[in-house]
């Protein structure tokens, strides 16, 4: 009887012991340090540091974000993955997520990326965007393609029709331009940049069928690249100014404060547009997939895990629940309560009726029909960024005036992409 | 016979090869990896000795680059100069005491701000539209549009006007407590000579400053050189390469566009051996 008592006693114990072990497991923290992240400005990044306290109870540990201008991140995200290794995530992008992947300086997502989360639930063009050699490298922050977003009441006053193809919106850009009431036919990206003036020209270039490369013999240097430079030119020149050196924040600065008709631009602007905070335009706005054959340029930003600084799997653990947690449906949420258009990735949230409530059917229609001509535009190789910004400054200085042989840039551009060829 | 102190060695070689070893191992550094082929997306390389000279020589944005920075370092030396020593006579002839104290305080403050906010005032109020520096212009034409940075003729001179807002305000101060600290007799003396004020200074205070006026100008010509900051901000190289500098273009062959550092330590490299050789001979022509 004793004995009975005694094993039963022992057994007890050690369910007990067992217990509080798998208890004390189980609430063990995935993070022993705060996250540290590079990242470019993002209103829902800002968002998600309200709810830093949330990620320190589910982790252990706090986060860190570092904020730097697009350009600015793209350059000392490259430095520091390749050399010190400083940061737990990087913020990287369709423009160097190949070169990142392929030089073993971020890991493959979804290797730590915890199930419950639903990496699934992302728009699948994002989740393509992020893929790279079969495997998915960041969850998107953002992303999407391009819509035209034109004022009605001006185009109206000129007794203009919204163009439909890329020949109407080549004449009708010019009629728009009225300097003398500060409005201007449209605005471009002139600024240097893979990212920045060669990612508006692009679609011109992809209209005119052009293509990059032709296996390993660059396929760029064509009448097509010639003719969609000298569109892009033609319409500079009533392109809104500040917009000749700048980027995203000028041509979408000239249109959100009601100096630009027409602007054919990345979806975020349309979420912009139609916000009172953001916007000096609000109900005077349409919105329409870009003129025909223009394709819209799929783009998509997100968060990925260092290895440099992630030397350990414990470490990629934690890297990959932070990206988890500030991706998850309830942060996405979160930014549709704040209208944060351009920060929404996930079916779930897009499809809602919160979302159509607060959006509008025009828009949910808009994005629709442009899903349906969106394409990849860029070359998707690592050397990508190398060449795209090589191009970029050529256009820079066609738009600014500084050389103006569009055929002579092209063949140096040509030339720089065999030598890239040759270094492969 | 007099002991030989052992004290100044003990003090001076810790500290001297702490110096050395602080500036020799990233010169010596940048000098192998200019001779090498390293890259930032791959680990590999391989010696390739002068090849990455020879081709800098054949790179049309590297010549771009060496005139861009000559044209920045003559024009902002020479406009921060003329509008330090114009600026600092005109207070010594014009302001009494307390006004001068006034400006001195008011022309110190645009150095004290770090260069990235410096820049970003300035790149705002060049904005074409809402711009204060080019409200006067839209003003005058009825409206119509400037844009400094995006003109290939004005961008380095829109960038320049901001170094010499910095920097020749407070050589401003510089100057003006210099001329103070000057012997009043030869002034007097000239004075008595019926001699006008333009010429008492171009003919005897500044002949009497021109030594701290020389270094003044040398302490100018090597913070050019560190323009860097500024020109990043504000024009990041643009429009097209009218404002690429040679620092700016190493940086960018470095690290924004090819991620080649040995490219870029070669130009590093250039530009330090021109440095030496151009600040030698300078030097050593002043001195003579």
């Amino acid at each position: 009887m004793k004995s009975t008592r005694l094993a039963a006693s022992l057994g007890a114990a050690f369910v007990l012991t067992a217990s509080v072990s798998t208890a004390a497991l189980a609430q063990a923290p995935v993070c022993s340090a705060p996250v540290k992240v590079l990242a470019q400005p993002r209103d829902g990044l800002t968002l998600l540091e309200d709810s830093k306290d949330e990620f320190k109870k589910l982790s252990g540990a706090s986060f860190q974000i570092d904020y730097l201008n697009e350009n600015d991140r793209r350059a000392k995200s490259r430095a520091d993955a390749s050399t010190v290794g400083n940061y737990n995530v990087y913020y990287v992008d369709e423009a160097n997520v190949a070169l990142f992947a392929s030089s073993g300086w971020i890991a493959p997502l979804t290797d730590y990326y915890p199930a419950e989360y639903d990496f699934a639930d992302f728009d699948p063009g994002r989740q393509k965007v992020a893929t790279y050699d079969g495997k998915v490298w960041f969850a998107p922050l953002t992303g999407g393609g391009d819509l035209m977003v034109y004022r009605k009441d001006v185009l109206e006053a000129a007794g203009i029709q919204p163009p439909k193809t890329l020949d109407e919106l080549i004449a009708d850009v010019p009629k728009l331009t009225n300097a003398d009431k500060g409005v201007y036919g449209i605005a471009l990206r002139g600024a240097r940049g893979s990212g920045a003036n060669v990612w508006r020209w692009m679609p011109f270039f992809k209209a005119y069928g052009g293509k990059w490369f032709d296996g390993d013999k660059p396929a760029f240097n064509s009448d097509a690249a010639v003719k969609a430079t000298e569109t892009y030119l033609k319409l500079f020149k009533d392109s809104a100014p500040g917009t000749q050196t700048g980027s995203w924040d000028e041509s979408t600065g000239a249109f959100l404060s009601g100096q630009v008709a027409i602007l054919v631009e990345s979806t975020p602007l349309s979420g912009m547009a139609v916000d009172p905070k953001t916007s000096q335009v609000v109900g005077k706005v349409g919105f329409l997939p870009p003129p025909s054959p223009l394709p819209g340029g799929g783009y998509g930003h997100g968060l990925a895990i260092g290895t440099k600084a992630n030397a350990d799997d414990a470490a990629k653990k934690c890297a990959g629940l932070f990206i988890a947690w500030a991706t998850s449906k309830e942060n996405e949420k979160r930014r549709l309560d704040a209208h944060q258009f351009g920060e929404l990735n996930r079916t779930s949230v897009l499809s809602s009726k919160e979302f159509a409530d607060i959006y509008g059917a025009d828009l949910g229609k808009a994005l629709a029909d442009t899903g349906k001509v969106t394409a990849v535009n860029f070359w998707q190789d690592p050397r990508w960024p190398d060449l795209g910004d090589r191009w970029g400054i050529i256009l820079e200085e066609l738009v600014t005036g500084t050389r103006t042989d569009i055929k002579g840039g092209l063949n140096e551009l040509e030339a720089y992409a065999n030598e890239l060829v040759k270094k492969k | 016979m007099r002991r030989r102190s052992s004290l100044p060695v003990t003090f001076l070689v810790p500290t001297l090869a702490i110096l050395l070893v602080l500036s020799m191992v990233p010169t010596l550094y940048a000098i192998v990896i200019a001779l090498q082929n390293r890259e930032l997306s791959t680990t590999g390389y391989s010696w390739v000795w002068f090849s990455n000279f020879a081709d800098l020589f054949l790179d049309r944005r590297f010549l771009n680059a060496v005139w861009v920075s000559v044209k920045w370092e003559i024009v902002t030396v020479v406009a921060t100069m003329v509008v330090a020593i114009g600026l600092g006579v005109l207070m010594f002839e014009v302001a009494g005491p307390r006004l001068r104290n006034f400006y001195c305080l008011l022309f110190i403050i645009p150095v004290l701000l770090p260069r990235v906010s410096a820049a970003f005032v300035w790149k705002f109020a060049y904005h074409p539209l809402y711009g204060i520096a080019t409200y006067p212009y839209r003003l005058i034409t009825g409206g119509l549009i400037f844009d400094p940075l995006s003109k290939p003729g004005t961008a380095l001179f829109a960038v320049a006007s901001v170094d010499v807002w910095q920097w020749g305000l407070f050589f401003a101060v510089i100057v003006l407590k210099l001329l103070e600290t000057l012997p009043p007799q030869p002034i007097e003396a000239a004075r008595l000579d019926h001699a006008r004020r333009w010429q008492i200074h171009a003919y005897v205070t500044l002949p009497m400053l021109k030594a701290p006026l020389i270094s003044l100008m040398f302490v100018k010509m090597i913070e050019s050189l560190r323009s860097f900051d500024l020109i990043y901000v504000m024009t990041r190289g643009g429009p097209g390469v009218a404002t690429e500098t040679l620092d700016m273009y190493a940086f960018s062959q470095g690290f924004i566009e090819s991620g080649k550092v040995s490219y870029a330590s070669a130009m590093a490299v250039l530009m330090m051996i021109a440095t030496v050789i151009t600040f030698t001979m300078l030097w050593k022509r002043v001195q003579a």
